[in-house]
């Protein structure tokens, strides 16, 4: 069935020279610029400097510390609401046409830019947009919610966006995880008495458990690497209440210059990311021995 | 059971679903809510928005908007620009990883369950943390500011994806086939093309549509590898438009409107396959 492998490497050999080229190279090369310094224009070793820099300053740990609520809440998020949507399209509705249409729609987030979501959401959010009209008009508060300029909501503001954005994603692939759990096995739990709830809690929530542990991760280490909401729309600010790791190193580094720092700053993200993605891998490939 | 039994126990399963769909519904329309607006905003004159109470249908209508954007030579290189920088990153993207894919599915290579793990490995890869060396390297290679460089770092990215949901997908298709065509003489190149290709086109569409949506969508290399409106995209345009001091709300909306219709038409024809990609894909 399947041929000798010297042939399969000149399949692959191309893809894999390009990734080497395009993104192995740079990995490396980024490592290597943490560990120097550029003075008068050249670049020359510096050892640990830059680290020492980094890890000594409170703008990183405060970006830690937003990086850390984005995460976690983003990835909570994403998969509350994906799940939830995810078991009412995977219900018999009375009319299938209007579920695939309803499917296509909550889709549709998914489809803008990150560009373009936040100038919808940056409308809605406006002094005189459509929530500071609830919040007043409706709702009879005395005074609008700066959300974006105000430090105590910017970054719930930006999590909220970023929760609309993507939970598409994670919505579709619960779907086709919920889509290949055995029927057999909720009519065996029905047949043992088990209602709705105990339904969902012992056989969904196990049957799912492999799908929620691959895209929780990917979710964390997307959110932690995300930086197009953060600085189309609050630029780190007000302040640095919504500066994440993420975006300190495009700003240190692309808009401020320093790249060195930002080289530092990078390798530090990608030492975290690593530990996160040995584990993921540890799960994925244990499960996907058995149908290789 | 009795017959009145069974009938109250319709009922009830009936009401659930009304009241599952009712809710769904209503969580549908509340996340169309910025879409719609947004569509609203474009179409309106500019007395009109930020009004107060706000009004989700306009009382006059006008197109004035999209048709002052499309007029400028700016936006309409923007466009050009994506459009390039789609479909030149969707055709190699695609090529590369048809081959890979096939490659990994079909040879028991030494080596090749480390590849496919460090492939898997890169696609979770942040950008950012890449942001610097590619800032250099642009620079160092002449392609800064350069569509060309933008098109090298965003098939880099898209590569990791599409190499292994095609992998994927290969896998389901029988090996049989290529087997006779080659006894009957094709080389394995031909079979691949003639054989292969064209029962893993539902495959490739959804691979396809993702690798498009991704790089139409594309922003922070795009921001950091260009500087003039010669190599740079509609997000750029977007989010450089939103930054200055003077917010033309009804344009901004017009111009967001305008960069996600080629999406949505996209997605229209194709989302049997995305979703199938999506739901069969990488995470299985």
């Amino acid at each position: 069935m399947f041929a000798g492998s010297a042939r399969g490497y000149l399949f692959v050999a191309p893809a894999l020279a390009y990734l080497a080229l395009m993104a192995l190279y740079p990995l490396v090369s980024v490592v290597a610029m943490s560990f120097q310094d550029v003075a008068e224009g050249h670049w020359r070793f510096a050892g640990g400097r830059q680290y020492a820099r980094a890890l000594g300053d409170g703008l990183v740990w405060n970006s830690v510390r937003n990086t850390a609520i984005f995460t976690v809440a983003s990835t909570a998020l994403h998969l509350a609401v994906g799940l939830a949507l995810a078991l009412a399209l995977n219900q018999t509705w009375f009319s299938r046409t209007l579920r695939n249409f309803v499917r296509g729609a909550l889709i549709l987030p998914w489809l803008f830019s990150t560009a373009a979501s936040a100038l919808m959401w940056a409308l809605l959010y406006h002094p005189f947009g459509l929530f500071n009209y609830l919040w007043v008009g409706v709702l009879g508060r005395p005074a609008v919610i700066q959300f974006l300029g105000d430090p105590t909501t910017a970054l719930a503001a930006i999590i909220a966006v970023n929760t609309w954005k993507s939970y598409p994603f994670y919505m579709v692939s619960l779907l086709g995880g919920l889509q290949g759990i055995p029927l057999e096995l909720y009519d065996a739990a029905k047949v043992d008495g088990a209602g709705a709830w105990h339904r969902f809690r012992f056989v969904t929530l196990p049957q799912l458990r492999p799908v929620l542990v691959a895209i929780s991760t990917i979710d964390v280490i997307t959110s932690f690497g995300h930086v197009d909401l953060i600085s189309m729309l609050t630029r780190g600010g007000p302040g640095v209440s919504t500066e994440t790791v993420a975006y300190h190193v495009y700003k240190t580094a692309l808009l401020d210059g320093n790249l060195p720092y930002g080289s530092a700053v990078s390798t530090l993200m990608l030492v975290i990311l690593t530990m996160f993605t040995v584990v993921y891998l540890r799960l994925v490939t244990g499960r996907q021995r058995e149908s290789w | 059971m009795s017959r009145a039994g069974r009938r109250r126990q319709r009922l009830r399963h009936g009401l659930g679903q009304a009241v599952l769909v009712g809710l769904t519904l209503l969580a549908t329309a509340a996340i169309l809510v910025p879409v719609v607006w947004m569509f609203s905003a474009a179409v309106r004159p500019i007395r009109e928005l930020l009004t107060y109470p706000p009004k989700l249908i306009p009382d006059t209508v006008t197109v004035e908007y999209f048709l002052r954007i499309l007029r400028q030579a700016k936006y309409q290189r923007f466009f050009a620009n994506s459009a390039v920088l789609s479909l030149v990153s969707l055709g190699a993207t695609l090529v590369l990883a048809a081959l890979a894919g096939y490659g990994f599915s079909r040879f028991r290579m030494r080596g090749g369950k480390a590849m496919l793990v460090g492939i898997l490995a890169l696609l979770m890869l942040p950008r950012v943390t890449v942001i610097v060396p590619y800032f250099r390297l642009a620079h160092a290679w002449g392609v800064y500011d350069r569509l060309g460089g933008l098109i090298l770092v965003n098939v880099a990215f898209l590569l990791p994806m599409a190499t292994w949901l095609l992998k994927g997908y290969l896998d389901s298709v029988p090996v049989e086939l290529e087997e006779a065509a080659m006894v009957d003489g094709c080389t394995r190149l031909r079979a691949l093309w003639a054989i292969i290709l064209p029962l893993a086109v539902p495959g490739l569409v959804g691979v396809g549509t993702f690798v498009f949506i991704g790089a139409w969508n594309e922003y922070l290399l795009a921001v950091v590898l260009t500087d003039t409106p010669s190599a740079q995209t509609l997000t750029v345009g977007l989010a450089a438009f939103f930054g200055e001091y003077v917010r033309d709300w009804n344009s901004i909306m017009a111009l967001s409107t305008l960069t996600s219709v080629p999406l949505m038409l996209i997605f229209v024809f194709f989302q049997r396959w995305v979703v199938q990609g999506m739901t069969s894909g990488a995470v299985k």
